[in-house]
């Protein structure tokens, strides 16, 4: 907190109002979500968004979970949600793990062109995907990957290496190349210093880039939509399918009830441990 | 034998990823950068056409609604956020004891997909029964908030909800920037009698331009990605007028068979994200190096 | 068992040659000391007999056996580094050992080492700690453990004193000098402190910009510095340089006008060299008050105008000017009492272990 002077009483009461005023506005649209999720239509087509509903009808929330239609099936959101654990899981393990090690290089073991190497992993941190769907497309096809869980949890490996790589890299400089080298005069080798030096320390970092990921990866749609075919959807294009189906009247509860099963996971990751969350924001915000 | 193994270690582990870093980036923009070189429609097809689908790109009516559009998007959206995300901070800093509740409800848009804010404030912005319903049933009978079916009017709907998304990082990125300035130099701007107005705008401001620049180019390289939101928000509509570059490459290049088309497009989005962060990353390795 | 070759050692970064042909002959058991000003190239010379930095060019020998290409690990060599590298995440006894368990040695015969390194360093009772629990002094005790318990051939040190108090700097530094004396291995010593390199080293080798300027005993590289860099170097407070017309074998020095002629050791040398300047270096200590003393050629009287007078405890120290040159003498403190109530004193100037260097390159004349 900066050390200016307090606030008079006055401007107090105004701040905390317009602070409180925003909380507000920012929750609404969760508020609105849920409300009408317990809504049955009619209800919803009489009065307004606003309004608390009358009874906790759950009948839009199973329906969400278990028969809504996606497009050509009806099987509500249930196996989509599996799709994007199976899909979410191997990627962020394995990309932290190989983002560990080539962090853990790129910060104590620098060789000809590994400054080179950063450079190009944190411009790639930036580009457009939109550059590399059509080639991707080709390669998965190639591999025998097209439409399958595995081709998108390679994909998502694949664009997760450069964030997780800066995130532990930036962690790893932090630690005094002085450890390495009385390690390695104790006689300890590459992998030993890893291992009995840089894994202990590594617990914040290894929180930051799991959470980062799950988040990411969770709710990425663009590459959901490109590569997962009827059956390998993630949960995002699954939602986004169900919302625009309109087989019969449209079914607002139900889609709200869709999309707070949708973002449920990551809310949640985000309330239990959103401190290391801020953190990996704003340590990818400050790069270099 | 294994002393030469242990040396080489280092360029073991990142062999793999600068493999996979020179064929699945580098490689691949390459690829398409070509590939928007040629006639390819549905399927590549490798007959070269120099700058034809470029050409056909910025004669097409609906790319320039979308370059439109964004650029639209991009200062409202960038502008909105900042002023939003600085108040705020500044509120925040200048005030409370319990603000870790109010950061984290200011921030928890974050946390979800942008399907999900662009299906909820869907629903709000619902022509007959989202905020015109709820306005009108408080006694402004007349009232009409048809956005999303307006054509002119339907990318501002795409602004609110990418505000809601995005300003509270926006907020905590000046939170932390407001956080770190050093003590001393407010002691120093109140012993030279300055006000709480003046210290902050001839003080604590200017201190903050490097979280300005860097809040400036993480906004402006969502913006030019934005492909979910719209997506779900507007499906680019009413007919095209809320399309962006990103749904216009993914309509082009899947849905309408026109790769050739469809990768111009990409490389050109690629050059407008290029523009603005080749400078900025430049200028804070240098900085750095310094 | 641990003697030390390094001959004709190069290393350059990229284009930068930071070590330009280093020549040293170190006994086995001696205490070495390095010492130099930043960037000299002390702390680069150390890592590479350490094995933590290739060399460009030239051999590292230990024992004869030619050890440049060897790893750190193969070398037999233990390191107590400036801010100390304990592993923070062990606990102090799991630091000492360390090293042990890297080269595999039986349990029971780590917790033996480690239980007699402890009761050396006096730090049994820290074992369980982890170092964000110990104050400067005993981290630095603890990175002792752990070299100590490696037994090795030789000891790097490198500027591990910079970190704390003087107090507790002058303590530490007569316990090394201590377990010297018991343990008999040969130390490699960096620092950038000269009073501890006169105090512990057995041999100093002076250097600057990567080279050795002078290799040799503390009394050597006092007494008789090969040129006025090391002669700078070494002393507290430093040695005068004064400028002086040299007429026909003496030297002239301009006090308030006055002229004096100073008789120095081989003075012949000047008139052979042809030299018409020369910088005359002549330390504080030789530069008093009147004594009783037998007259020599060599002692002169001249007097000084005082500026300003530094009282240290056992003496004090006179600033004046000789040939528009800042020098200091070293007072009694009675005298510079006297020095500074009147701004003046009659030194009693002896030159017999003056020195004579070159104007322009500093090398040594006599």
């Amino acid at each position: 907190m900066s050390k200016l002077a307090s606030p008079s009483s006055l401007s107090r009461v105004f701040f905390i109002t317009v602070l409180v005023f925003f909380a507000f506005v920012y929750l609404a649209p969760l508020y609105v979500m849920l409300t009408t999720s317990f809504k049955g239509i009619e209800e919803i087509r009489s009065g307004n968004i606003l309004a608390l509903p009358n009874s906790l009808n759950g009948s839009a929330w199973v329906k969400a979970w278990s028969s809504a239609c996606t497009g050509g099936d009806c099987y509500g959101l249930a196996p989509y949600f599996w799709n994007s654990m199976r899909i979410v899981l191997p990627a962020l393990i394995i990309s932290t793990v190989i983002g560990a090690l080539n962090g853990y290089v790129l910060s104590q073991w620098r060789f000809a062109g590994s400054d080179f190497l950063f450079g190009a992993l944190l411009f790639g941190c930036f580009i457009p995907f939109q550059v590399i769907l059509l080639p991707m497309a080709k390669l998965l096809a190639w591999l025998g990957l097209a439409n399958t869980v595995v081709g998108l949890v390679l994909v998502h490996v694949i664009y997760g290496l450069a964030f997780t790589t800066l995130f532990f890299r930036n962690y790893y400089v932090g630690i005094p190349s002085e450890l390495v080298r009385a390690a390695r005069l104790d006689g300890a080798g590459f992998f030993a210093i890893f291992r009995h030096i840089f894994l202990p320390l590594s617990t914040p970092i290894v929180v930051v880039s799991v959470i980062w990921q799950f988040t990411q990866i969770w709710n990425d749609f663009l590459f959901g939509v490109v590569y997962s075919g009827p059956g390998t959807q993630p949960i995002t294009v699954a939602l986004n399918n169900l919302v625009n189906t309109t087989m019969g009247g449209k079914e607002y509860n139900v889609d709200m009830a869709a999309a707070i099963i949708a973002a449920l996971p990551t809310l949640v990751v985000y309330l239990v441990a959103g401190k290391y969350f801020v953190r990996g924001l704003t340590a990818g915000a400050v790069k270099g | 034998m294994f002393d030469y193994l242990e040396k080489q270690l280092p360029r073991l582990i990142m062999a793999p990823t600068a493999l996979v870093m020179l064929v699945c980036m580098y490689g691949f923009i390459g690829w398409t950068a070509v590939l928007s070189f040629t006639k390819s429609r549905m399927l590549p097809q490798w007959e070269f056409v120099g700058w034809e689908q470029y050409e056909r790109l910025f004669a097409n009516p609906r790319w320039n609604v979308a370059l439109d559009n964004l650029l639209i998007f991009t200062s409202l959206f960038i502008i909105i956020a900042l002023v939003l995300g600085l108040m705020l901070a500044i509120l925040l800093d200048r005030n409370i004891r319990n603000d870790g509740a109010l950061r984290t409800i200011y921030l928890y848009p974050m946390a979800v997909s942008f399907i999900v804010t662009g299906t909820a404030w869907k629903w709000i912005l619902n022509p007959g029964l989202g905020i015109e319903k709820m306005v009108r049933d408080l006694g402004f009978t007349e009232f009409e908030f048809r956005w999303l079916v307006d054509s002119d009017m339907a990318i501002y709907t795409i602004v609110i909800a990418a505000v809601w998304q995005s300003s509270g990082f926006v907020m905590a990125m000046f939170l932390a920037g407001l956080r770190g300035v050093d003590d001393s130099l407010i002691k120093a701007a109140q012993i030279d009698g300055a006000s709480t107005f003046r210290t902050y705008w001839h003080v604590i401001l200017p201190i903050m331009r490097p979280v300005f620049f860097g809040a400036v180019v993480i906004l402006s390289h969502i913006a030019i990605k934005s492909f979910d939101l719209v997506q779900s928000l507007t499906g680019g509509g009413p007919g095209y007028s809320s399309d962006l570059p990103a749904t216009f490459m993914y309509a082009h290049a899947f849905s309408r068979a026109q790769m050739g088309l469809g990768a111009a497009s990409a490389m050109v989005m690629l050059a407008g994200v290029m523009a603005i962060i080749v400078p900025y990353l430049y200028s804070e390795l240098r900085s750095k190096k310094t | 068992m641990g003697s030390i070759q390094i001959q004709n050692l190069t290393k350059s970064f990229g284009d930068t040659q930071v070590l330009k042909g280093i020549d040293l002959d170190i006994k086995d058991g001696e205490f070495l000391i390095l010492v130099g000003p930043s960037g000299c190239g002390k702390s680069t010379l150390m890592n590479s007999i350490a094995g933590l930095e290739d060399v460009t060019s030239g051999d590292i020998l230990i024992d004869g056996a030619n050890v440049t290409d060897l790893s750190p690990k193969e070398r037999d060599i233990a390191m107590v580094f400036q801010s100390y590298a304990l592993y923070p995440t062990m606990s102090v006894e799991r630091n000492i050992s360390f090293g042990l368990k890297m080269r595999k040695l039986p349990k029971a015969e780590i917790k033996k080492t480690v239980a007699r390194v402890a009761q050396l360093l006096q730090i049994e009772h820290l074992l369980d700690r982890k170092p964000s629990q110990l104050s400067g002094g005993q981290r630095q005790r603890v990175a002792m453990g752990r070299a100590l318990a490696r037994d090795p051939r030789v000891f790097l040190f490198d500027e591990p004193l910079s970190n704390l108090d003087a107090k507790l700097r002058v303590e530490m530094r007569t316990e090394i000098k201590k377990l010297h004396k018991r343990l008999g291995t040969t130390i490699v010593y960096v620092t950038h402190d000269q009073v501890e390199a006169m105090t512990l080293a057995d041999r100093i080798a002076v250097m600057k910009d990567g080279q050795v300027q002078q290799f040799g005993t503390p009394y050597e590289i006092y007494n008789n510095p090969t040129n006025r860099f090391v002669a700078d170097f070494m002393g507290s407070p430093p040695m005068n340089f004064v400028e002086c017309v040299v007429l026909d074998d003496k030297l002239v020095i301009d006090s308030q006008g006055e002229k004096f002629e100073l008789k120095v050791p081989n003075g012949e040398s000047l008139k052979q060299a042809g030299l018409d300047t020369v910088v005359l270096g002549i330390r504080p200590e030789m530069m008093t008050e009147p004594k009783p003393h037998s007259s020599s050629s060599f002692i002169h009287s001249i007097p000084l105008q005082v500026e300003v007078v530094e009282p240290m405890g056992p003496d004090t120290i006179a600033f004046g000017q000789w040939n528009g040159i800042e020098v200091q003498a070293r007072l009694s403190p009675e005298a510079g009492v006297e020095a500074q109530t009147s701004g003046y004193i009659s030194l009693q100037v002896d030159t017999s272990k003056a020195l004579l260097f070159d104007i322009h390159s500093g090398a040594r004349v006599n």
